[in-house]
């Protein structure tokens, strides 16, 4: 099963409310001149990429915005829309009320797949205390949690919160969390190696095009940040696709990972096998 | 002279796709009621065109072919960045390129109010950078309200 681990639904036309929403969650993502997606398209969009499930990720900030841009609840309808297509991860904002009544439904109720956040925009360092309740919680649920790492091409956005060396106490106080750094902590990638070599609940994804293209940018990392051999001898089993779609190009990045030369292993560990057991879900 | 203006919008589901819209301009001619005129046939994007040509597979895959060795996806482009105006990648300069070469519009003339082609003419719209959401126009020009 081919999944990607890291897709923003903010433009979804089942999620749709109208011109100010769109123009918010445009704003809040920074992505511009897009247009509403059918989840016809999205079909399409997938099956030329090759993949068979893509993971949604809820985008609440709400201290900044007022209201989440993609609810937990939107994200469920999506999932519930169209289980064969997609899993669903919940957001919540630990800098507002009630955030961990809300998370706790988003688990149990709407049976969300983990959580989400993007803590360079919270403008909060991973080690916060106010985030000790937030990881306690996923760990009594048995969910992961993917953190936006690296850069973020969202505006307001600043790097030092999302450091991957800021995320390693997290990492080594919770072995049992299971944390996924999106973007491969770039332009940090090697740090990131060094968190996964080091800690075994450490998963990065893939969700990196920000220069060149997707096999240019892809031949980068794997073998020039990072050694071929690194990948397929210690690193593949905590590696997981993503495309930050629509922010990437979601096709071009899945096809240019077949073209790296790694094993068929290497690559069902990377395409999927990797998401599940990230998301601890039992194959088969 | 009289102008009309009808916008039509199909969704792509392939990357590269030849999509044959004779049928759809014929039937937007035969409703106008323009019986002697030109219609024109107008791409609304950049990585996708308008072009006309006989409509048989074997053609169909040796302009995909023609095209993708003149502009290759290997190929080391420029347009190959983050751009700040759309806060994403861009990933399509093959698609822009191809665009390019196979035109964005055609034009064909309008006979006692059907559409006048040669026979083995076909018109499509032809996407370069799909799937996607794509527009295109039909502008259809009254010669009799020109002399009338």
């Amino acid at each position: 099963m081919f999944i990607d681990i890291h897709v923003h639904p903010n433009f979804y036309e089942g999620i749709d409310k109208g011109k100010e929403m769109f123009a918010l969650r445009q704003k809040g993502l920074n992505i511009h001149k897009n247009s509403i997606a059918t989840i016809q398209h999205v079909k399409n969009q997938m099956k030329c990429a090759g993949l068979d499930k893509l993971c949604l990720l809820a985008q609440d900030e709400s201290s900044l915005y007022g209201q989440p841009l993609v609810s937990n609840q939107e994200v469920a309808g999506l999932v519930n829309q169209a289980p064969e297509l997609f899993f669903g991860f919940a957001s919540v904002d630990p800098l507002t009320d009630h955030w961990e009544e809300e998370l706790y439904f988003a688990f149990q109720e709407l049976h969300l797949n983990g959580l989400s956040l993007n803590l360079s925009k919270l403008k909060l360092y991973p080690t916060d205390d106010r985030l000790q309740r937030l990881y306690e919680i996923c760990l009594e649920e048995d969910k992961p949690i993917l953190f936006h790492c690296g850069c973020s091409y969202e505006h307001d956005t600043v790097a030092k919160y999302s450091h991957p060396l800021e995320f390693e106490e997290v990492a080594s106080s919770y072995p049992k969390l299971r944390i996924g750094l999106e973007h491969f902590g770039w332009p940090w990638v090697k740090d990131t190696a060094m968190l996964m070599l080091k800690y075994q609940n450490v998963y990065v994804d893939t969700a990196a095009l920000f220069f060149d293209n997707a096999l240019e940018f892809y031949r980068y990392i794997f073998t020039k940040e990072y050694e071929w051999t690194w990948v397929e001898r210690s690193l593949r089993h905590q590696i997981m696709f993503g495309s930050d779609n629509p922010r990437f190009e979601q096709i071009r990045m899945a096809h240019a990972l077949d073209e790296l030369g790694f094993s068929k292993k290497t690559l069902d560990l990377i395409k999927g096998e990797n998401a599940m057991e990230f998301m601890g879900i039992k194959n088969g | 002279m009289a102008k009309q203006v009808v916008y039509q919008t199909i969704w792509t589901d392939q990357y590269t796709q030849m999509v044959n819209i004779t049928k759809q301009i014929e039937e937007v001619v035969q409703s106008s009621g323009v019986q002697n005129g030109m219609v024109t046939v107008l791409s609304m994007h950049t990585t996708a065109g308008i072009t006309v040509n006989e409509g048989l597979e074997c053609l169909e895959q040796d302009i995909d072919e023609f095209l993708t060795k003149l502009v290759p996806e290997s190929a080391p482009y420029h347009h190959a960045r983050l751009l700040p105006d759309y806060g994403s990648t861009a990933g399509n300069p093959t698609g822009h390129l191809k665009a390019m070469l196979v035109g964005n519009h055609c034009h064909l003339l309008i006979q006692n109010g059907v559409l006048e082609k040669g026979s083995a003419q076909e018109v499509y719209f032809y996407e370069f950078d799909g799937p996607s959401k794509r527009t295109y126009c039909v502008i259809l020009e009254d010669f009799d309200k020109t002399f009338s």
